[in-house]
């Protein structure tokens, strides 16, 4: 009943039955808030988004979103935030309760962010249900509730547009000339219609040309990839050109185990890469990320230049990159987003940005997340280094895991 | 901190031990106990142990000045956590009360010496001598002292060589009082060894294994099933694992007048080494009726543990932690915002700590730091039901409750499962004489011999 109940926290769900809270009815709800609302969210929403998707093109040079400058992210940042105020309730409520409202922000840097646990909590969307075609869930350890990011078609497009350049940029650097044949060791989105991540794959696979999904799903939901399969996907790409893989950590350490188990090993033709995105969530052995990397190296006979790891999640419309393929990183695994977002690393003692080299909790403003919330405060440690941070471990995740002793 | 390399754990941090090198220790402890220890009478040992205990209450001794002026930097307890938590611990260790604790586990306060008997036994013509083992091997875990230093001591009373290895890190204070001990009686700290080394050096636990006659270890479930299973069939083995404890509020106690000192009193459990020993409460649970639903509780907590922040603060965290807390705040504040069910309090521009009261019942590990819930129930069913996954690894029951109920609320907990029942804000002060998770500590550690006259 929560639909008709019209409830924008999902508080039932973790507690015990019979406590029944959180009815206050949300603007968003169809019959609940007037015509005229929606009318004037939808318009306001659709012009941040247009001048959202205007920072992301290439400038003249040719780069993505090179000329947003302070002034400008702040701007459209600032208003952003008064839009969602208005017309995502959850977030509002939040706000309220810190007591912060958007006449109260003069920086970017002060709009409140919400944590990612939030998003498993709440429906923290402006769309109204009818509205919500897609959502993205998270990948969280078992027994744990996922994160909900709603889509339509109108943020599906955003999310779509932030994503293919700053990949290109760190992914496809070749100015012209032929692309590496794409292979992506997830599941395609036919099985994977929940995952942010496959959804960017087939994305940039769609302007790329064509990406190979060569994961599946076991009978008990899980990624699970052939790692024979895999093998003749990739070899047979590989006797036409440069190939590049994609996958998480821990689908490169089942397909590598596999490869290991058999005694192969693969040179992949020169200028084939890797993008691997972090995150075991307990579906396979944890591997240290150099140990990954040269594991890869060793197997696949892809360089360590030409190794890209990528930071993303269900919650974020943009996604960071450590390293540009063929050219290597900045260094000291230093992730950077895209202009149109930006990640501050915060101390978890005071909430206040923490000095060059230091270690915190990583915040980030996303300029496409425009429909939902564009402040989000993650979970993840991480150092700052420059304008980007290093990615340094995840907190345990907020949300407790009951009675698990395992945590103290 | 100028001691001399006494121990192995005052080696230098790059200091590497062989297999070799922890035989030759194993042998020369057993030596010296064969020749200071073995022989000893149970008087003269329960006589130095309470001098050196007084000691470390004394505000001029050396030991102890070195703890609080280091402490801080080497252990993450604040100066004030630190003395407060040694004082609770060295406060029981006095003649008195090792003498009692001696009768209580092994029957008569001689029996360590000689063939003694009780009355009953005298009356069946009967005697026992205990003797403890030859030499104990301790695994420490976790990051308070107060268990490492008495198993320290139960193996002096039980006449044994020992070797404690501490955690990486947790060395400092049975280090410091391992040197008091040598100072005081430079032959019975020739029978102790302090190591400290990374889990899983197989080959040097290995020797230790093998040398031992009794192993003692605290730690998570897989390390205790990890470890019976390196351990030979005739060592005896004596697993701790970990343990949670929460408080109970009824609600006589929590009305009125009486919620400021039942508030103070859980403070005072949070407080006490920063919450981070097995004996430290993760919830408070709070009896409902008279006309309050636990919240009013929750808020005087609160207050209670913002001024106890500004005399005896709260260690530094690792940022791990911290990060912890403010993510689960995060949950909190959400749920805050959304729900009257849900509320929070917490200190400002710090993690130093955290009130959170939710009207879920149900039991919630806290990831302590002084991170504390308060749940509300109807009554101590309902707060048993509520905790019923961690049933059997319940350590404490802190109570606050009216005389008269308190008897019919401890047989409760105790059919339960609860192994210790203690007044609220005295958690983390077990007395000496307290069965560790249910068992009777010194007593664990002996093998019996019964003369039949």
């Amino acid at each position: 009943m929560r639909g008709a109940r019209a409830g924008d926290c999902d508080s039932t769900a973790t507690r015990g039955a019979g406590r029944v809270i959180g009815t206050a009815v949300a603007e968003n709800q169809p019959g609940s808030g007037s015509q005229n609302r929606m009318n004037e969210a939808d318009t306001i929403l659709g012009e941040l988004a247009a001048r959202s998707r205007g920072l992301m093109r290439p400038t003249l040079d040719g780069r993505p979103g090179r000329g947003i400058g302070e002034e400008a992210f702040g701007a459209l940042a600032l208003d952003l935030f008064a839009a969602q105020f208005a017309h995502n309730p959850a977030y509002r409520r939040l706000c309220q309760y810190r007591g912060v409202a958007p006449a109260k922000v003069t920086s970017w840097r002060g709009i409140p962010a919400v944590p990612t646990s939030a998003f498993k909590e709440c429906e923290l969307t402006c769309l109204s249900p009818e509205r919500r075609e897609r959502v993205f869930y998270s990948s969280g350890t078992t027994g744990q509730r996922p994160s909900r990011h709603f889509h339509d078609a109108q943020s599906l497009a955003l999310y779509e547009a932030s994503v293919w350049p700053w990949f290109a940029e760190h992914l496809l650097p070749e100015s012209g000339g032929p692309l590496p044949a794409l292979v992506a060791l997830t599941p395609p989105p036919a099985l994977a219609p929940h995952s942010s991540l496959v959804h960017m794959l087939a994305t940039v696979g769609r302007m790329a040309g064509e990406v190979a999904f060569l994961g599946g799903i076991d009978p008990e939901g899980a990624w699970e990839l052939s790692g024979e399969r895999v093998l003749a996907a990739v070899t047979g790409k590989a006797a036409a050109g440069p190939v590049l893989i994609l996958g998480t950590a821990f689908n490169f350490v089942h397909w590598l185990d596999y490869l290991a188990a058999g005694g192969v090993r693969l040179r992949l033709p020169a200028g084939s890469r890797v993008m691997e995105t972090g995150g075991y969530k307990g579906r396979s052995r944890v591997v240290p990320k150099a140990e990954l990397h040269a594991a890869i190296t060793d197997r696949l006979g892809v360089a360590p230049e030409c190794i890209v790891c990528e930071y993303g999640m269900s919650e974020l419309g943009s996604q960071a990159y450590d390293g540009v393929a063929g050219r290597g990183g900045p260094g000291g695994g230093r992730l950077g987003f895209p202009p149109w977002a930006r990640a501050v690393v915060v101390s978890p003692e005071t909430g206040a940005e923490v000095a060059e080299g230091e270690t915190g909790l990583i915040r980030v403003f996303d300029l496409a997340n425009v429909w939902s919330v564009m402040a989000v405060q993650t979970e993840d440690l991480g150092g700052r280094r420059g304008a980007g941070f290093e990615l340094l471990g995840r907190a345990t995740p907020a949300e407790p895991r009951g009675c698990s002793l395992q945590s103290i | 901190m100028n001691l001399p390399n006494y121990f192995l754990a005052d080696l230098p941090p790059e200091a590497t031990f062989s297999p070799a090198m922890m035989e030759e220790a194993c042998r020369a402890l057993k030596r010296n106990r064969e020749q200071y220890l073995a022989g000893r009478s149970t008087a003269s040992l329960v006589r130095l142990l309470a001098d050196v205990a007084d000691n470390w209450l004394q505000s001029d001794y050396p030991f102890r000045q070195l703890a609080l002026a280091e402490g801080p930097a080497a252990t993450g307890f604040g100066a004030a956590t630190l003395a407060a938590g040694l004082d609770g611990f060295f406060r029981e260790i006095t003649a008195d009360k090792l003498n009692a604790l001696i009768v209580q586990d092994l029957g008569h306060a001689q029996r360590l010496d000689s063939p003694a008997a009780t009355p009953a036994e005298m009356k069946a013509q009967r005697a026992a001598l205990a003797t403890g083992p030859e030499l104990i091997f301790h695994i420490a875990g976790g990051r308070l002292p107060n268990p490492a230093l008495l198993s320290l001591i139960l193996g002096l009373l039980s006449r044994s060589a020992q070797v404690l290895k501490c955690p990486t890190g947790g060395s400092f204070l049975p280090r410091l009082f391992a040197h008091s001990l040598y100072e005081t009686d430079h032959k019975l700290g020739a029978c102790l060894e302090i190591a400290e080394w990374r889990g899983g050096a197989g080959a040097l636990e290995a020797v230790l294994f093998q040398t031992a006659d009794c192993v003692t270890a605290t730690g998570g479930d897989e390390l205790l099933v990890d470890l019976r299973g390196r351990i030979p069939a005739g060592t005896r083995f004596l697993g701790y694992g970990h343990r949670v404890s929460f408080g109970y509020v009824t609600a006589d106690a929590a009305a009125g007048n009486g919620a400021r000192r039942v508030a103070a009193a859980a403070a005072a459990d949070v407080v006490a080494w920063d919450q981070l020993g097995c004996l430290s409460p993760h919830v408070i649970y709070v009896e409902t009726g008279a006309g309050h639903g636990g919240e009013l509780l929750a808020e005087l907590l609160a207050v209670e543990l913002e001024r106890r922040e500004t005399v005896e603060p709260r260690g530094v965290p690792p940022p791990e932690s911290a990060a912890t807390i403010a993510s689960r705040r995060g949950l909190y504040e959400v749920r805050a915002a959304h729900s009257p069910d849900t509320r929070h309090w917490a200190s400002a521009n710090s993690t130093a700590w955290t009130v959170v009261y939710e009207a879920d019942p149900r039991f919630q590990v806290s990831c302590l730091h002084r991170f504390i819930y308060v749940k509300p129930v109807r009554d101590l069913a309902e707060a048993l039901q509520s905790a019923d996954a961690v049933r059997g690894r319940v350590s404490t029951v802190g109570l606050a409750a009216a005389e008269e109920q308190a008897s019919a609320l401890a047989a409760q907990l105790g059919r339960w499962g609860v192994t210790r029942v203690c007044p609220l804000g005295r958690m983390q002060q077990p007395p000496l004489a307290w069965r560790h998770d249910g068992r009777p500590a010194l007593a664990d550690l002996v093998t019996w011999t019964d003369w039949e006259q």
